[in-house]
C-alpha cells in the first residue's frame, strides 16, 4: 500500500494532502510533529489501519483518538469493539471523515487499547486541505488582502535649536574685549592646521612625481627592449607570399537592436562624480 | 413528475373526446426505465501469484514464494448479502500436463473496516463443499484472502510453462 506525504503549494489555491504514519513511533503522538507548517489547516479526515492481536475469547476494545487541543476531552475518537470470536491476526482498515477543524484544535493522539490484547502495526494518517489565504496577508491575491502601512517618520526633537540655554540674548552681557580674543585665538589655531596640511600635500605630491619618473624610464626600456626582439628574423617574412584570391568577410554583424549600457552609464556618472569632486576639491586649498 | 404526467394526459384525452364527432382511438406505450446499482460490489484488490516449492506444487504461501489473492467486498445495506468465496479448482490455461491434479484452499477474513460488527465474520462462516459462505451483517468493507494449492498426481513434476488459476468470488442476495 502506497502511503502519500506531505504536500504543499505556494499558490493560493487551497489544497489537500495527507501526513505520514503518525503512529510510526508508538501510540502515542504528538500533532505538532505529524502535520506541516502552514497555520490554514484543517483536518477533514482520519484513516487508520492495524492488525489485533488477541485469543479468540476475548474481548479487546480499541480506541484510535485524539485530545480536544484545550485539554477537555476529545476532538476525535473511534472505538473498536473486538468481540469475542473475533479472530487473533484479522486487520482493521477504516476511513473516518470528521467534520474539518483547524489544526489549533487537535490535540495530542494515541492508540488505547483496552482488554487482553494489543495492536500491531499501526498506521494513523490524517487527511487535511490547507487555505493558504487563512492569512489574508500571506499574497496580495488573497481576499481581505491589505497594503502594509509605509513605516512612520521619527519624530525629530527639534527644540535644543531654539533652548533659549545656547541663545545669547541681548540681556546677556557681553565683554567685546573676550570676544575678539577667543575669535583671534580660533583663526591662529586655524591657520596653523592648514599650514600642517599643505606641507605634507605637497611631499607627497613629489614623492608620486618621482615615482611616475622611475616607473616612465622603466616602462620606456621595457619596450625598447620588445622592439629589438621584434626585429629578429624578420627577413624570413619578407620573402613570404600571400596566395592570390579573395578573402571575404568571415564575420557578419547582424542589425540588432544594442541595449543601453547600464554599467557604462553608471561609470560615467561616477566619473562625473569625481570630476566634480576634484573640481570643488580645489577651493579647499588655501 | 409521474403524478403529474398522468393528470396532463388525462385532461387531454377529455378535450379529444368532446372536439368532434369522429373518434380517434389512439394509443401509446410509455417506457419507464430505472437503474437500480447493486448494493454490493466486489473488487480484485491482489492478484494472487504461485510459487513453485518444488517440482510437483504450486502454491500460493508466502512461505513457498507465493502471494495469496486478496478481493474486497463493499455492502452499503446490511444484513442483505452472503459473500460466497471459492479457491481454485482448475486451471484456466496451463502446459498439457502428465497427471491429474489435486486441488486445495482456504478463504479467511484478512481485513474488515468495522471490528464490531465484521469482526466475527471469520468464525461465523458456513462452509460449502469448496465454497465459504459468510453473511454481510454489517455495512463496509471486508477483505478475504484466498489461498491456492496444487499438487500434481504421482509426484510428477509440473511441466514449464505459465499456469493460471481463477478463484470465484460472487455476492448472492439473501
Amino acid at each position: 500500500m502506497l502511503w502519500p506525504g506531505y504536500s504543499y503549494s505556494e499558490s493560493i489555491t487551497p489544497y489537500s494532502g495527507t501526513t505520514g504514519n503518525a503512529a510510526q513511533g508508538g501510540l502515542n503522538w504528538s500533532m505538532g510533529d505529524i502535520l506541516p507548517t502552514p497555520p490554514g489547516l484543517d483536518i477533514n479526515g482520519v484513516i487508520y489501519n492495524y492488525t489485533i492481536r488477541k485469543n479468540t475469547d476475548d474481548q479487546v476494545d480499541v480506541y484510535v483518538q485524539n485530545e480536544n487541543a484545550d485539554g477537555t476531552g476529545y476532538i476525535f475518537r473511534e472505538h473498536d469493539q473486538w468481540r469475542p470470536g473475533s479472530l487473533d491476526g484479522t486487520e482493521i482498515n477504516k476511513v473516518v471523515p470528521v467534520v474539518p477543524q483547524n489544526r489549533l484544535n487537535w490535540g495530542d493522539g494515541s492508540i488505547q487499547v483496552e482488554g487482553e490484547g494489543r495492536v500491531e502495526d499501526p498506521t494513523v494518517l490524517y487527511n487535511y486541505t490547507v487555505d493558504p489565504c487563512y492569512d489574508p496577508q500571506f499574497d496580495p491575491n488573497c481576499p481581505g488582502y491589505k497594503r502594509p502601512e509605509p513605516p512612520e517618520t521619527p519624530e525629530v526633537d527639534y527644540s535644543y535649536a531654539t533652548d533659549l540655554t545656547f541663545v545669547r540674548t541681548e540681556d546677556d552681557e557681553v565683554d567685546i574685549d573676550d570676544v575678539y580674543e577667543e575669535e583671534q585665538d580660533s583663526e591662529d589655531a586655524e591657520q596653523e592646521e592648514s599650514d600642517e596640511k599643505e606641507e605634507m600635500r605637497l611631499e607627497a605630491a613629489l614623492a608620486a612625481a618621482d615615482n611616475s619618473a622611475l616607473f616612465a624610464n622603466a616602462l620606456a626600456q621595457s619596450q625598447i627592449l620588445a622592439a629589438m626582439n621584434m626585429a629578429v628574423g624578420m627577413n624570413s617574412y619578407y620573402a613570404a607570399d600571400l596566395p592570390g584570391g579573395t578573402y571575404n568577410d568571415s564575420v557578419v554583424l547582424v542589425d540588432k537592436q544594442l541595449p543601453e549600457n547600464k554599467r557604462g552609464l553608471r561609470n560615467g556618472l561616477a566619473q562625473q562624480l569625481l570630476h566634480e569632486e576634484m573640481v570643488q576639491s580645489q577651493y579647499n586649498l588655501k | 413528475m409521474f403524478n403529474k404526467t398522468i393528470k396532463s394526459m388525462a385532461i387531454l384525452g377529455v378535450v379529444a373526446i368532446g372536439s368532434g364527432n369522429t373518434f380517434a382511438l389512439n394509443a401509446a406505450e410509455v417506457p419507464i426505465t430505472g437503474t437500480v446499482e447493486s448494493k454490493c460490489i466486489i473488487q480484485t484488490s491482489t492478484a494472487g501469484t504461485y510459487g513453485n516449492p518444488n517440482a510437483y506444487t504450486l502454491s500460493t504461501q508466502q512461505a513457498d514464494g507465493g502471494d495469496q489473492a486478496v478481493v474486497r467486498f463493499d455492502v452499503t445495506l446490511a444484513d442483505a448479502y452472503y459473500a460466497e468465496i471459492t479457491p481454485p479448482t482448475s486451471f484456466s490455461s496451463s502446459p498439457s500436463l502428465p497427471d491429474q491434479v489435486t486441488w486445495t484452499g482456504t478463504v479467511e477474513v484478512q481485513a474488515v473496516s468495522d471490528a464490531t460488527g465484521m469482526g466475527t465474520y471469520e468464525a461465523d462462516k458456513l462452509e460449502i463443499g469448496n465454497t465459504d459462505r459468510y453473511t454481510l451483517t454489517a455495512t463496509g468493507s471486508t477483505w478475504f484472502a484466498i489461498h491456492s494449492t496444487a499438487t500434481m498426481g504421482g509426484n510428477k513434476a509440473f511441466p514449464g510453462g505459465t499456469y493460471t488459476a481463477v478463484a470465484e468470488a460472487v455476492c448472492v442476495a439473501k
